[in-house]
């Protein structure tokens, strides 16, 4: 019996080759999206953790201090005055080569032991010549590292990009100077794709490249017990401190946690998408099949038996689609990675990732998914098929009625389930985690009310639309409530899909809105000057401010503090004499604030750091200053959207008195008025010409690569909701061809009974089409709670950042066209399949 | 004396710390294609890279105590320190502390703001032969001789890598010495019983025939020696004697010379005896081998290969399969000298960068007439090499 019933199945299944593929497609895309947000992710930060531990090496605890690094002195203290040997100097920071950003790592080789094994079974190749490193001459590899004479290390892949080759002299560009390197030797073997961006040279050409000169960045540890790395701790000057190695990878890592938790929610939304879809699929084939079905019971199949041939259909398909997604999800991991990487390298951390790592993991993870969804989905609609009676399954008028009586009581269970979604808001006040599931939460509960609206709105338009367009009017819109067995999921599919594009827009339009405001805010200056890596040469400085024609300046330094939490962003600024100040406070009364910030008294803080940190105005911070931890108040805090983490803002003299770094990194300069700032801009580049490489802009260019960065930041997700989209239009697309196939009977009939073939199509394409705007309709509701839940509950809970929400009339209209046009592509081909309709041909079939 | 340890060991630690940091280099692997005819060590001794440093050419006159200090123009120096030392209850220890200096290029390159740049290497050896349990342990520093990780002040004078230190506070011929390991450690005074002795001739310690291979070379053959060793955790109150040589050049072995046997004596009768035995490669010894006698009263003898015979009686395998000879017959007709050496314990190789053997020994036979003891030390280069052929 069942080798015929699984033939019957298969037969169903290739004579509806379309619905058969739009299904597979739906459960492929859901599958490949999920997999690839996975696969993305976990290389980005699987590449940044080995590429930590291999710089690490065997690092167990780092010795750190303020912005400026380490006195120099204090290595050779606890070397030679304590004894403790098994430590090492680093010197790092970034340097330019050609076009290409590498990370300088300056290191004392005779240190290294014990360190860094920057090559296991790999090797390092130097010249070709076999007594390059073997004797101890000047041109050997260590003599020429260690004479202060430029020789660096670098990836032979590096290496090669750069066209050079061992013995070349080229030009390495550090703190905006040029200084000549040349390359001694090349990593190869394993280490290369970890050290692909690393230039290994000796200390003290690092010292000067990087204007770092009697400091260090940090002290290597390898502590041999934790007694011996308490005896280091306790011999180090106030200011300075020694952090576990391990988890301050973890602490870097882990910033960049909330935008991965976030891409893979909305992953998830692609999945869940999916599920629709598969439902929907699913469902169709059994509402197609109720016929067969009816007769198989009729036949003496029992109700297992159908239950049974239905789950294996679904096992099938969604093992074909989650295979094909996951391979899907591969390639497209791959192209994610680079979005990826980019927002990771713009916002978190640098990091080189030459592949997609594919965990087995990720792939069976995808697979797992895609099966159980795929299941879960059918079992509804075949658990229903099996209950039919043998009778009643072949009539279609039950199935109606019993989902039209379902309807009203799925919505007071959606409306229930939204009020959790409220209260998980409320009860996980911090939690990111929290927040998307209450988001997950507020989609299903809408999702189960869509049924409820489209079925009245379909009613309620229908008079409208007999007055418009007659019966066939009526016919059109009436049609698809009660046709809502059938379309419903569609309509909930793409309302989904639809309402995520609303909500993501309408995020990024309000933060976009904020972002710009804050920059027209904080771009008080009219040309704004900073280097690269390192800090302005003061000489320099002086001859840029005394041209005339700068009416002011306002000086800064962005720098970076250790803490055993992790870093924190530090601000420190000399505000440009009798000019506005560049930062929006929240609050507060600006002269108080802005008098104990320049008497250095108190610092001000983010509103992501005071977010993140839970500061309110008035709570104080500690930092860890050259003299040891000391309290400041927070006089109040202000909006910034520059730093993820939030940053502490002080002024210039605070900032002198806490830490050993009299470095600037940029200025702003308040050109006079009447003075040209285009001509000004050039005046200040020529003076800066063959000193020192820097960034000179005008506001407006600074305000425009601002806001270039910001768009970059959300191309990813972009890419992923119209991901979800293009599931959603299969969808629609599958849910209107079948339904549309479905009905040729009915066609005929009004074929049969006068409408022309053109009037057929036409009300095939005017109820796809309302079908969408239903679809769209609904769409804007949830769209606009999905919007005000990713600003002020995702976004705040993931970046602290706080973003004034707008209502987006554009972005909804698009919604609703969007939606239309979705429902009437899926429509096209079923119209043209109904006026193509021969009623002799259709009726004919009983 | 010949103690060339150093090239070789600067040359092989360098490679090495290269291999430790940035893996084996193709280059260092053995390449018989490379080296076709002559041993690793022959080849790293060559004197290639010489050029540019001053050579030991000439007598000079020496001037304490700035010639206990750094001699930076040469490219090669070392503060050699041996002893045999005990405690009350008569635990016996032989120790070496051993700093090196070797210039990395004969000039200074174009100065940078760094205290970091360098053109000078330092390398310690640090052992403690702990003679009774028969235990033997070594520790090995290098740093660049800057950013004060390691270097020399000439006044008062002090020699340092790390937290190793060799002291002296001026002409009165006291030392104090210090160092430490995960296991040793000591912390030595040392007084000189005898005045400084130059060897060779006049100080200039000529090595093979060729001019400017040879190194200025002076010991303190006596140095009264009390202070604390520590080793396995336990502390001992200790004295004894010591020995110190100081050398300095530029130059480097001769093609056909594989190694050294190199003698240091100090015997019962109050005299010292140091000799040396230059190896060829074809196992034959060198010419220029030669020592210095040091009698009681400290007047110095010059010897001459020709005037001492060195007799080989027995040998020992190391773990690793290096064969060291480990008893010797030392004749020296013109002092009517007949005496035994032999190691005071047998394992006391250094499996550091580079693998040499240097220990403790104990030495009786007879001084004309009189039966004479003694300690000394005895290193012996260049097996390890002969054990891969």
């Amino acid at each position: 019996m069942m080798p015929v019933l699984h033939r019957a199945s298969v037969a169903y299944l290739w004579r509806h080759p379309w619905q058969l593929a739009l299904a597979i497609t739906g459960i492929a895309i859901g599958v490949a999206v999920m997999v690839a947000v996975d696969l993305a992710n976990q290389s980005a930060r699987k590449a940044f953790v080995i590429s930590m531990d291999t710089l690490n090496g065997q690092t167990t605890h780092q010795v750190v201090g303020g912005p400026g690094g380490v006195d120099e002195k204090l290595y050779a203290a606890l070397r030679v005055e304590h004894g403790f040997t098994r430590t090492a100097p680093v010197v790092a920071g970034s340097v330019r080569v050609a076009d290409r950003q590498l990370q300088l790592l300056g290191v004392d080789v005779f240190a290294e032991r014990g360190f860094r094994n920057f090559s296991a079974p790999g090797n390092i190749k130097s010249a070709g010549d076999p007594e390059m490193i073997s004797p101890l001459t000047t041109e050997s590899l260590v003599g020429r590292l260690l004479s202060g004479e430029g020789a660096v290390l670098m990836s032979a892949e590096a290496a090669q990009q750069l066209h050079l080759q061992s013995g070349d002299s080229f030009a390495v560009q550090a703190s905006g100077k040029q200084f000549e390197a040349t390359l001694a030797g090349v990593f190869s073997g394993d280490t290369q794709s970890v050290l692909r961006d690393v230039v290994v040279a000796d200390i003290s050409n690092a010292q000067q490249w990087l204007g770092l000169n009697g400091r260090l960045t940090r002290i290597d540890v390898n502590a041999s017990s934790d007694a011996e790395a308490a005896a280091i701790a306790n011999k180090l000057p106030a200011g300075v401190e020694m952090l576990p190695a391990a988890g301050r990878t973890q602490n870097t890592a882990s910033m960049s946690d909330a935008f991965m938790t976030n891409l893979t929610a909305m992953s998830f939304l692609a999945i869940l998408v999916g599920v629709f879809l598969i439902y929907n699929s699913m469902a169709f084939a059994v509402v197609q099949r109720r016929g067969l079905i009816g007769v198989l019971r009729a036949l003496g199949v029992t109700r297992a038996g159908i239950l049974r041939i239905l789950l294996a259909e679904a096992a099938l398909i969604g093992m074909v689609g989650s295979l094909l997604g996951v391979l899907a999800g591969i390639w497209l991991g791959e192209q994610l990675l680079l979005l990826v990487i980019r927002t990771l390298s713009d916002h978190y951390f640098s990091v080189q990732v030459s592949g997609v790592t594919v965990s087995t993991l990720s792939l069976l993870k995808g697979l797992a998914v895609g099966l159980a969804t795929t299941l879960a989905a059918a079992a509804v609609p075949a658990a229903e098929a099996s209950t039919f009676q043998p009778r009643l399954a072949i009539t279609r008028s039950v199935l109606e009625k019993r989902v039209s009586t379902i309807v009203p009581g799925l919505a007071v269970a959606g409306i229930i389930i939204m009020m959790c979604a409220g209260v998980i808001i409320g009860l996980f006040g911090e939690s990111l985690v929290a927040g998307l599931s209450a988001l997950f939460i507020l989609i299903l509960g809408f999702a189960f009310c869509i049924p409820f609206i489209a079925a009245r709105l379909s009613a309620w338009l229908a008079p409208l639309a007999e007055r418009i367009g007659g019966v066939a009017g009526r016919l059109a819109i009436g049609g698809v409530g009660s046709t809502l067995s059938r379309t419903g999921v569609a309509i909930v599919a793409l309302s989904i899909a639809v309402s995520a594009t609303i909500g993501v827009s309408a995020m990024v339009d309000s933060f976009r809105a904020s972002v710009s405001d804050w920059l027209s805010a904080s771009l008080q200056a009219d040309i704004y000057i900073g280097v690269q890596q390192g800090a302005m040469d003061p000489d320099l400085i002086d001859d840029l401010v005394s041209v005339t024609g700068v009416a002011s300046y306002s000086a800064s330094r962005r720098a970076w503090l250790e803490t055993a939490e992790g870093r924190i962003r530090v601000i420190a600024i000399r505000r440009a004499p009798g000019q506005p100040a560049g930062v929006r406070l929240r609050g507060g009364d600006a002269d108080t604030v802005w008098r104990k910030f320049a008497a250095g008294t108190a610092v001000l803080a983010s509103d992501a750091y005071a977010y993140k940190q839970s500061v309110l105005p008035g709570d104080a911070v500690t930092l860890n200053t050259r003299s040891g931890p000391v309290q400041l108040p927070v006089a109040a805090i202000y909006q910034s959207y520059d730093s993820n983490d939030g940053a502490l803002m002080m002024s210039r003299g605070a900032y002198d008195r806490f830490f050993n770094d009299p470095g600037i990194d940029s200025l702003g300069v308040y050109v006079a008025p009447g003075v040209d700032t285009g001509a000004m801009l050039r005046t200040l580049q020529e003076i800066a010409r063959d000193r020192q490489v820097l960034n000179m802009a005008d506001n407006q260019r600074i305000r425009r690569l601002s806001l270039a960065i910001f768009d970059r930041t959300f191309v990813i997700t972009n890419v992923l909701y119209w991901l979800t989209v293009f599931v959603a239009v299969i969808g629609i697309l599958a849910a209107l061809i079948a339904l549309q196939l479905e009905r040729s009977r009915e066609f005929g009939v009004l074929r049969a009974l006068g409408m022309t073939p053109a009037q057929t199509g036409g009300l095939v394409a005017v109820q796809s089409m309302f079908i969408g705007l239903l679809a769209g309709i609904c769409s804007l509701p949830l769209g606009l709670g999905m919007a005000w839940v990713l600003i002020e509950v995702i976004n705040r809970r993931a970046f602290g950042w706080d973003i004034n929400m707008l209502f987006p009339v554009d972005v909804l209209l698009f919604a609703l066209l969007l939606a239309t046009a979705a429902a009437l592509l899926g429509g096209l081909y079923p119209a043209w399949r109904a006026a193509a309709t021969v009623p002799a041909m259709a009726i004919r079939d009983e | 004396m010949i103690k060339r340890t150093y090239q070789l060991v600067i040359t092989t630690i360098i490679a090495n710390i290269l291999c430790a940091c940035l893996d084996p280099p193709t280059a260092l692997t053995e390449d018989p294609e490379a080296f076709p005819q002559r041993s690793r060590i022959a080849e790293l001794l060559s004197d290639r890279g010489v050029a540019g440093y001053p050579m030991a050419t000439e007598a000079r006159t020496f001037s304490f105590p700035e010639d206990h200090g750094a001699h930076e123009t040469f490219r090669n120096e070392w503060w050699y320190f041996t002893g045999n030392v005990a405690d009350e209850a008569g635990h016996w220890f032989g120790y070496q502390l051993t700093l090196f200096r070797f210039a990395l290029q004969p000039h200074a390159a174009p100065p940078l703001a760094s205290s970091w740049q360098t053109r000078h290497a330092f390398i310690g050896h640090f052992a403690v032969s702990d003679l009774s349990r028969e235990r033997f342990h070594v520790a090995e520093r290098y740093a660049r001789g800057a950013a004060g990780l390691a270097g020399v002040r000439q006044a008062p004078l002090a020699v340092w890598i790390d937290d190793w230190l060799i002291e002296s506070a001026g002409t009165d011929g006291s030392w104090r010495l210090r160092a430490n390991d995960d296991e040793i450690a000591i912390e030595l005074s040392l007084e000189a019983v005898k005045p400084v002795v130059l060897n060779g001739v006049d100080g200039l310690s000529q090595k093979s025939a060729e001019p400017g291979n040879a190194s200025y070379y002076y010991s303190l053959s006596r140095l009264g020696t009390t202070g604390r060793l520590t080793v396995d955790g336990q502390s001992y109150r200790v004295s004894g004697l010591s020995w110190l040589d100081r050398e300095w050049g530029s130059s480097a072995l001769a093609a056909d010379q594989a190694g050294w046997d190199w003698f240091a004596l100090q015997l019962s009768d109050g005299s010292d005896l140091m000799l040396y035995n230059v190896r060829r490669s074809d196992g034959s010894a060198d010419p220029f081998s030669a020592g210095t006698a040091v009698a009681a009263d400290g007047s110095a003898r010059h010897l001459h290969a020709d005037e001492f015979t060195i007799d080989v009686q027995d040998h020992w395998v190391s773990s690793g399969g290096v064969r060291y000879p480990a008893k010797w017959q030392l004749s020296v007709p013109a002092l009517d000298l007949e005496i035994t050496v032999r190691p005071a314990m047998a394992d006391q190789e250094l499996v550091t960068s580079v693998r040499y053997w240097e220990g403790a020994v104990i030495v009786d036979g007879l001084s004309g007439e009189l039966a004479v003891t003694g300690r000394g030390y005895v290193e012996l280069t260049g097996y390890d090499f002969a054990a891969d052929q």
